[in-house]
Parts: structure tokens; C-alpha cells; sequence
């Protein structure tokens, strides 16, 4: 089958990992991706096309409006494909009522322009299939995607036991804790996660948020009254916190690597909507402990219950404690998810379920 | 007929005036005219509506910015609206080839950004419409689309009552060249028998910080210190529905007109807003075209050759043009009035396709 992928590609953010891994997939598995647009020169990894006619579907990935194209690609794209061969994958939810959790949100005019009923109108109207990255959308005429997946062979340090996982771990690493990702709508969490790591701050070693937004609240946020983007910078200062920009996707698992303990963030509005994002995928493939900072059930169902010794107790504090005193039943467990994710989670699989859903 | 309109939001500029009278003469004869989107309390005048399906036709106005309508929006009004019942109103005349006037004014920066423009339009919409009498190209129809408000009555006050001898509403928008080589040099040589002076808009008092990010320095080229040097005050942009009687606080009102549309023939509100508003209107453009617009007495309110001595002119003998005003008016209001305006749209759009093919 041949796909058309429509979305803003960003090397830092969004969907450009799960993209490229397509790619690289669909040749093995006889079929063809492409994105829509011209060439990028900054994508040497993705084939572009403009041929529209070209193509069995068109698939937009979107999160943001712009993730639709300007003119006149849009409008040659809509006449060249019947809705009935356009599908969406809704990444972050706005297929649905207008929700609030925290400081979250999965419509807000004042960020982007757009009402709820903008987005629900513009998606029934663009395509006959709506998909979202959940195992439980909550609306009827949303299918089930997750979209996002686990790439085996992408493992940063591969192991045969968690005992030569624990050893290589063991040895002396730049970063005690290491969180890659952008400072939108995950403080609150940050912040806590922070706080109860303090007491064991020393034996842990250094800290680094890389990503945007990390160094102070941006001026748009302060402007806008957007709280989403909040960030106490004199308390990662008393905490020694490196901040860094945003890296590229094709960084991420190195830099992970080089931190002992990696904790997996997901935005409340995601938590509440059980979406997924490849975070929750590409931190398993670094040489590094996850700490699935995600509620259980949404753990469960994607890492199977092996994951449970990463999930976080009531006290962080003496979790990790423990897992520095006791590595071994942790990597067991770690290894022990990857299995799991390469038999339930594999782009290869996550391509063919999409052909399958696409062909029915 | 239904018809909703698509355009960006500018409450100070752009096409906003036109509609709020497109809207208002179309209540009045049986028509339902809209602006895509939600109400805006800034835009009280305006029914905007989000029904896309109960419209015959949809309009796009597209003045200087190409990508101004999300891609979302975008996406749910071209799946609605089948590319047979949508027009492009090109206000500022993008689909021509490259026109660049004395290194100065343009309408494109280069071929790529035309190519962009015109692949876009004709991606877009069956029909293009210009408000120009003389479209350059053979695919598009002329359509003026502004016009003039029959219906309000102009109240005279004595010209006594205005505080303000000369006043100039409009953005500072690739004006400068035209303001600092011909009108200004004219109101220096005789300052002194001018009372007050006022630049009414935005960007006459410095350029916008942004200017240079969008590679559109020439566009905002101003000297603050030279109209302070000759007494100028610069006054903030009003909101569409206080343009005529803003205009109306002072004896004479001066039209500019950027260098491309003149060249092009092209008009805006500001050609008709200025005849509604108590004032004795001037205009900077050229006889001809001001013939052709205003009737044969519009010739005698352009600002041609010898500007200072006609500012002069018209501030010593009000009676004079206001009667030359009243002759342009009522020229105005048999040849643009919204309703005839409305009409026209209406046969336009009812009209044979003219030939824009797909991209």
C-alpha cells in the first residue's frame, strides 16, 4: 500500500520519530510512506511527494492546525484524495469534548484560534476515519491506533541478561536523572518528582531537563495567561539542574543513556485520555532505568504487568534507594517490557495493524 | 442568494467596512451576507456565522498575507465547499505577474513567491475577481467590491467648527516615498497657512518591530522627526466605524493610494469612506482614474501638480468644492452604492465561470 503522510515536521518534537520509523519499516514490509510536501533537505531519512494520485491514502498526523498544510497544498491535496481514502490520527486528543485537567487542555481559542467545535467539525469534514493513540477513546466514532511503537532493533546497548545489564549500568554515568522533553504541561509533575528525590539529591548525581522552555516561562505564556508553561527556575538552581535545549529525535536514546534513571512524563490531558505518545516507546530502547511516571492502568495495558517494579511507590525517595541498592530485578523487569513491546508494540507490527485497518 | 465571506480579522484595515455594508444592504433586499467564524465582540456590526452549508457561495478576500487562514479552517471549509461555489476577491492584486515600481513598491518579492500565489488561487477557486475596472489578466473578472454608503446622510458642520485644517487616514504601508517626495515638500513651502495637521494610523511614527522578519523594511519607511519638524501630529489607527467621523474633524482629508495600486487601478474603502465623512476630500491618484471613479468632477479633487496651491485653494473657497463634493456624491450614488455594489456581486456570482484552471 502506498501512504501519504501529512503533517509540520519538527526534529524536537511531535511525531517525527514514529515517522521516520515508518519509513524505514514499510520498505521491508513492500509497502511505500511518504510525506506530503516538498523535498526537506533537513529529512534526508523521509521520501516527500506532492503526487497526490500517487497514493491509496492520505494520512494526516495532527496536533496543532498547522499540522494541516498552507495553500495551495491543502487544496490540491483534498481534491486529489476522496475523503474516503483520508484518514486522521488524532495525536493529542482534540477529537473530543473540550477537556480540562490541570492546566491542561485539548482546546484553548486563545492558544491557537481554534474553538472545540472547530476541530470536531474540520475532522468530520476532512475525513471518514478519525484514529486516536488510545487504547479507550471516548467517543464512538474514534477508532483505536496507537500509532506510536518500539523499535527492537533501535536499542542502545543490547544485553542478554538483566545481570550484564545491571553491570554495564553500575559503571559511572554523566547524569544521575535525565528528562527529554519540552516544559508544556508536565511542572507540576517535574516539580513533584524533583521534591521527592531531594533527600537522595547527592547519591543520585546530576540532574538535566533538556527541552524548551525549561530556563523561565516564556514571554507568550506570561503574555497569553497560559499556565502550562510554568517553571520555577530558582528551584532548579537550588537543585543544580542542567537545562538544555531541544534535541533532536535522532539523539534522544544516546542522550538518555547517559543517565542512570529516566522518568516518563506524560502530559494530565494524555494521562486522562489514555493517549500514548513515543516517549512512552523510545525510553526503553535507551541504556537507561525508566521510571514510568504514568498511571498504572495506562502502564499496564502498554508494558504488560511486567512493568509493574518501574511504576512509582508512595515514597520516590526509597524507590530509587532501592533500585540503586538492588539494580538487577529492576533490569530484569526492563527486559522483560522490551519483550514485551517487541511481540505487542513493533513498528513492524504497528504498520501492519494500520494496513489491515486501512484495507478493511 | 447566501454568501459568506472568509478574511482575516482586522478591525482598523483591510475589507472590514465593505462587509459591515455588504451585510447590513443585504438584510435590507432579501439577502444573507456573513463572515465565516464566531461573533466578535470587536465586530458588533458583523453576523458572522459558522454554518458553512447554508451558503450559495463562499469569498475569499485575500489582501497581502497568502496563509492567513489556518489550515484547519482551511481543511473543513474546501471539504464543504465545492470548488465551483468559491470565489477569490484579490484585493491587492497578487494574481499578476511581478510588478515592481522604481525599486520601490511590488506586489511579490519574486517569481517563486507569484508562483506560490497564483498556484494557490487557482488551487483555491474557479473565480478570481479584482476591484480594478481593467484587470490585467484575462482570467480575472472586475468587480470594485467597495462601495460607496448611499444611505448615510452627511451632516455639514461649519468648517469654522473643525479644529483640523488637513487631515491623512490611512496606514503607513508603502505610502512614505509618495508622503515625503510630493505632499510633504507641499505643505512645507506653505506651513504657515495650514492650522493643524494629523496623520491618522499605524506605522507613521515608527515601523513595526517586526518589519524586517517579513523582509518588508522599504514598506514601513518613515521619517518621524520630519513630520514633527513640520508640526504633524501622529494619531492612533481608529476601528473601521470611527474612519468617517474621524475624517470628519477636519476641512480637508487627503487620500493616498500605494504606488502598485494605482498602477493597477485597484480601489478600497478609502475611496468611497472618504466622501461619506463630512470633509472636502483630495486625492492622490491620477485624473483619469479619478474620472472614472467619481465622474467628471472627481478631476477637480485630485492633488496633481501644484498641491500646495490647491490645499491652499480648497481651505479659501469651501463653498467652491463642496459643491464639486456634492456633484462627486451623487455620482457616487447612482454608480457605487453598496446596493448596486451588491448587485453586481450577486450577477457575478451567478454568472458563467471564466477560465482559472486547476492547479
Amino acid at each position: 500500500m502506498k501512504l501519504l503522510l501529512i503533517s509540520k515536521l519538527a526534529r524536537s518534537s511531535r511525531a517525527i520519530h514514529t515517522i521516520a520509523q515508518y519509513s524505514r519499516v514499510a520498505s521491508k514490509l513492500g509497502h511505500e510512506i511518504a510525506v506530503f510536501g516538498e523535498k526537506q533537505l533537513d529529512y534526508p531519512e523521509l521520501q516527500f511527494s506532492l503526487d497526490v494520485h500517487a497514493f491509496d491514502m492520505a494520512i494526516f498526523i495532527v496536533y496543532m492546525p498547522s499540522d494541516f498544510p498552507d495553500l495551495p497544498y491543502l487544496a490540491n491535496l483534498l481534491d486529489g484524495m476522496p475523503k474516503s481514502r483520508r484518514v486522521i490520527i488524532d495525536c493529542s486528543g482534540r477529537y473530543n469534548e473540550t477537556t480540562r485537567v490541570e492546566h491542561d487542555f485539548n482546546h484553548l481559542e486563545k492558544m491557537d484560534g481554534h474553538q472545540g467545535w472547530e476541530w470536531i467539525e474540520a475532522f468530520k469534514s476532512v475525513a471518514d476515519r478519525i484514529l486516536q493513540p488510545t487504547l479507550t477513546p471516548k467517543r464512538s466514532d474514534v477508532g483505536s491506533f496507537l500509532f506510536h511503537g518500539y523499535d527492537p532493533e533501535g536499542v542502545a546497548q543490547p544485553v542478554t541478561s538483566a545481570a550484564e545489564a545491571t553491570q554495564r549500568w553500575s559503571r559511572p554515568k554523566k547524569y544521575g536523572i535525565a528528562y527529554v522533553g519540552n516544559n508544556w504541561q508536565r511542572w507540576t509533575q517535574v516539580r513533584r518528582f524533583l521534591e521527592a528525590t531531594r533527600p537522595i539529591h547527592q547519591k543520585l548525581g546530576p540532574i538535566a531537563l533538556i527541552g524548551w522552555d525549561w530556563k523561565q516561562r516564556p514571554d507568550w505564556a506570561v503574555r497569553m495567561g497560559i499556565k502550562g508553561a510554568d517553571v520555577d527556575p530558582e528551584f532548579l538552581q537550588q537543585l543544580d539542574v542542567e537545562i538544555g535545549d531541544a534535541i533532536p529525535y535522532t539523539e534522544f536514546s544516546g542522550f538518555l543513556s547517559n543517565a542512570r534513571f529516566c522518568p516518563i512524563f506524560q502530559r494530565p490531558l494524555f494521562n486522562e485520555l489514555g493517549l500514548v505518545t513515543n516517549r512512552l516507546f523510545e525510553t526503553f530502547i535507551a541504556d537507561t532505568i525508566p521510571l514510568v511516571m504514568v498511571p498504572e492502568p495506562l502502564a499496564e495495558s502498554i508494558y504488560g504487568p511486567a512493568v509493574r517494579p518501574l511504576l512509582p511507590t508512595n515514597d520516590i525517595g526509597s524507590w530509587l534507594r532501592d533500585i540503586i541498592r538492588n539494580p538487577e530485578p529492576y533490569w530484569e523487569a526492563i527486559l522483560r517490557v522490551r519483550q514485551h513491546l517487541t511481540v505487542h508494540h513493533s513498528y513492524h507490527q504497528r504498520l501492519t495493524e494500520l494496513i489491515a485497518m486501512l484495507g478493511s | 442568494m447566501n454568501i459568506l465571506f472568509v478574511m482575516e480579522r482586522r478591525v482598523n484595515a483591510g475589507s472590514i467596512q465593505a462587509l459591515a455594508n455588504y451585510i447590513q444592504v443585504g438584510k435590507n433586499i432579501g439577502h444573507t451576507l456573513a463572515v465565516y467564524g464566531n461573533p466578535d465582540s470587536q465586530l458588533s456590526e458583523i453576523y458572522f456565522s459558522k454554518e458553512v452549508h447554508l451558503f450559495d457561495y463562499v469569498v475569499f478576500i485575500f489582501e497581502s498575507r497568502l496563509n492567513w487562514v489556518s489550515g484547519l479552517r482551511l481543511a473543513h471549509l474546501l471539504t464543504i465547499v465545492p470548488r465551483s461555489r468559491r470565489v477569490i476577491l484579490d484585493a491587492d492584486g497578487m494574481y499578476n505577474p511581478v510588478i515592481a515600481l522604481d525599486g520601490y513598491d511590488r506586489n511579490h518579492a519574486s517569481e517563486r513567491e507569484r508562483q506560490r500565489w497564483v498556484s494557490s488561487y487557482e488551487a483555491l477557486a474557479d473565480r478570481i475577481v479584482q476591484p480594478t475596472l481593467w484587470p490585467r489578466q484575462s482570467q480575472v473578472q472586475s468587480l470594485l467590491f467597495y462601495g460607496y454608503e448611499s444611505r448615510r446622510q452627511t451632516v455639514q458642520a461649519s468648517s469654522h467648527a473643525k479644529h483640523v485644517d488637513i487631515m491623512h487616514v490611512g496606514h503607513n504601508w508603502w505610502r512614505w516615498r509618495e508622503v515625503s517626495e510630493r505632499l510633504l515638500p507641499a505643505i512645507e513651502r506653505m506651513r504657515g497657512a495650514f492650522g493643524d495637521i494629523c496623520f491618522v494610523g499605524l506605522w507613521w511614527d515608527a515601523p513595526p518591530v517586526w518589519a524586517a522578519a517579513i523582509g518588508q523594511e522599504a514598506a514601513f519607511s518613515v521619517n518621524p522627526q520630519r513630520l514633527r519638524e513640520l508640526g504633524i501630529r501622529v494619531l492612533p489607527a481608529v476601528p473601521y466605524r470611527d474612519v468617517i467621523s474621524t475624517m470628519g474633524k477636519a476641512r480637508i482629508n487627503i487620500m493616498t493610494q500605494r504606488p502598485l495600486f494605482r498602477r493597477l487601478g485597484l480601489v478600497t474603502s478609502k475611496y468611497f469612506e472618504i466622501f461619506s465623512a463630512d470633509t472636502l476630500p483630495l486625492m492622490m491618484i491620477d485624473p483619469g482614474h479619478a474620472e472614472q471613479i467619481y465622474g467628471p468632477s472627481g478631476r477637480d479633487l485630485v492633488l496633481h501638480d501644484d498641491i500646495a496651491s490647491k490645499l491652499v485653494d480648497v481651505l479659501e473657497q469651501p463653498k467652491k468644492y463642496q459643491e464639486v463634493v456634492q456633484a462627486v456624491r451623487r455620482h457616487l450614488t447612482a454608480h457605487h452604492s453598496y446596493e448596486r455594489r451588491l448587485h453586481e456581486l450577486i450577477e457575478m456570482l451567478g454568472g458563467r465561470q471564466p477560465a482559472v484552471k486547476a492547479g
